[in-house]
């Protein structure tokens, strides 16, 4: 065999041994395509109207739920108290807690005007990465934004959010740790349904 | 009334020691979680992972206080701050209230500069220093941010900060009226840069809040639907607001 062929046979068994993973995309080209699609489905003009809004809510919820880890998220939330949990508690929870932040979200990004969002680190550690983005305000202040991700087949799902350092599940965290030190986990359930009624 | 002065600065310190004493019985319960955690994750890596952002909330011994200045400040935001401050945003238009909202930021160059050196932050430091100069100068008096524009980067240091490096802990949750969420050494940060601002050396106490005032309202045009959005989002936001000051504090600190 010529060099040449040998060289063309080495690249082919290199890229056979390859994970099917690392043709996935980085966290940050996932967590991009995600952000794009839900921004374009946000600034769709011919999404704009009050009547539409079901069907914009519907779509940017899909966009979302491709990108986001509920369960992780909840259950990182609930931090010691998940364990005890049976099955049937966790779903209600994830479900409940899901709802919450769903609203809180989608008021955020209903809000969006145009902001320029950049990506200007990731940090890749096994099956953990992190990415950060700085959104441009229109005070042409910077927020960083930091993700946190989880790989789950060959998809990068975000488990947690910090904005300005301030963690999403740290600080939900925080907020059931009171309550059920004052309270009980029926109390802490039946505050996150009357919360996730209203609207 | 200096006398005063002196009894509360000890008052305060006292309790600061006898937080520090029995805030060890807090971290052994904290240090219980996460053995408790450590039994409950069935995964190795993912516990490692929750340990590496499990941070301590700060004590909390005053929260019955705490959480009455909530309220106390919750109200005056929506029946005080709120509204003037929609009168505010509808009379200045943006422009000129992000030229005040620099002439503000440049202002406070002593207490940025300042507390980079104390935290032997010199890079940081000079290129404050650079940037109060050109604004102040080219900037007009600081209405326009040039050195910005220009790559030039403010740090954002307080004495808050600069206590933390020197390894003084946060103490205890504060929830001041008017001026909220802090903590004991972030009050006692608060009055130590509160010397380094020009506007107190003013003349007289009527010029003196009216400057302040505009500060705060100015600063809020910006931020009107911020807290707002805090409360929606949360089922406790007491607790939401002190550990978000919190996490934001640490997040500064480390910086």
């Amino acid at each position: 065999m010529g060099k040449r062929s040998q060289l063309s046979w080495l690249v082919v068994l290199v890229l056979a041994l390859l994970p099917a993973s690392v043709y996935a995309g980085t966290p940050t080209e996932q967590l991009k395509d995600t952000t794009d699609k839900i921004l374009a489905i946000v600034t769709d003009p011919a999404l704009k109207d009050e009547s539409k809004a079901q069907e914009r809510k519907a779509l940017i919820r899909k966009a979302v739920d491709e990108r986001f880890d509920w369960e992780e998220l909840s259950r990182r939330a609930l931090g010691r108290h998940w364990a005890g949990r049976t099955e049937e508690e966790k779903k209600t929870f994830v479900d409940l807690f899901g709802k919450l932040l769903e609203r809180t979200y989608l008021d955020k990004v209903e809000g969006y005007s145009g902001e320029k969002v950049s990506y200007v680190g990731e940090t890749v550690d096994g099956e953990y990465s992190t990415v950060e983005a700085r959104v441009l305000t229109a005070q042409k202040t910077e927020v960083p934004v930091l993700y946190r991700m989880k790989k789950k087949g060959s998809e990068w799902m975000v488990y947690d959010i910090s904005i300005e350092g301030v963690s999403l599940v740290a600080n939900y965290r925080s907020q059931f740790q009171s309550i059920l030190a004052r309270s009980s986990y029926d109390e802490l359930v039946r505050t996150l349904r009357e919360r996730t009624k209203e609207k | 009334m200096e006398k005063r002065k002196w009894t509360i600065f000890l008052v305060c310190l006292t309790v600061l020691f006898l937080k520090t004493e029995f805030s060890h019985g807090e971290r052994a319960a904290q240090g219980l979680d996460r053995i408790i955690l450590a039994q409950s994750a069935p995964d190795d890596e993912d516990f490692e992972d929750e340990l590496s952002f499990v941070e301590e909330g700060v004590p909390d011994p005053l929260e019955s206080i705490n959480r009455a200045f909530f309220i106390f400040n919750d109200k005056l935001y929506f029946w005080v701050l709120k509204p003037v401050t929609r009168g505010y945003k509808a009379v200045v238009p943006e422009k000129a209230r992000l030229g005040i909202g620099n002439f503000f930021t440049n202002l406070a160059f002593p207490v940025r500069f300042v507390n980079c050196l104390l935290q032997g932050k010199v890079g940081a430091a000079s290129e404050e220093f650079g940037s109060f100069i050109l604004n102040s100068v080219a900037g007009m008096g600081g209405l326009f941010d040039i050195a910005g524009d220009a790559g030039i980067r403010r740090y954002d240091e307080d004495l808050d900060q600069s206590l933390a490096t020197f390894g003084f802990g946060p103490g205890f949750y504060i929830n001041w009226p008017f001026l909220g969420p802090s903590t004991l050494r972030g009050s006692f940060g608060s009055l130590g840069d509160g010397y380094l601002n020009p506007v107190p050396y003013l003349d007289s106490t009527g010029t003196i809040l009216a400057v302040e005032s505009v500060k705060v309202v100015n600063h809020t045009s910006f931020r009107i639907g911020d807290y707002e959005s805090l409360k929606r989002a949360a089922l406790d936001p007491y607790v939401a607001l002190k550990d978000a000051y919190y996490q934001n504090r640490l997040k500064k600190i480390k910086e």
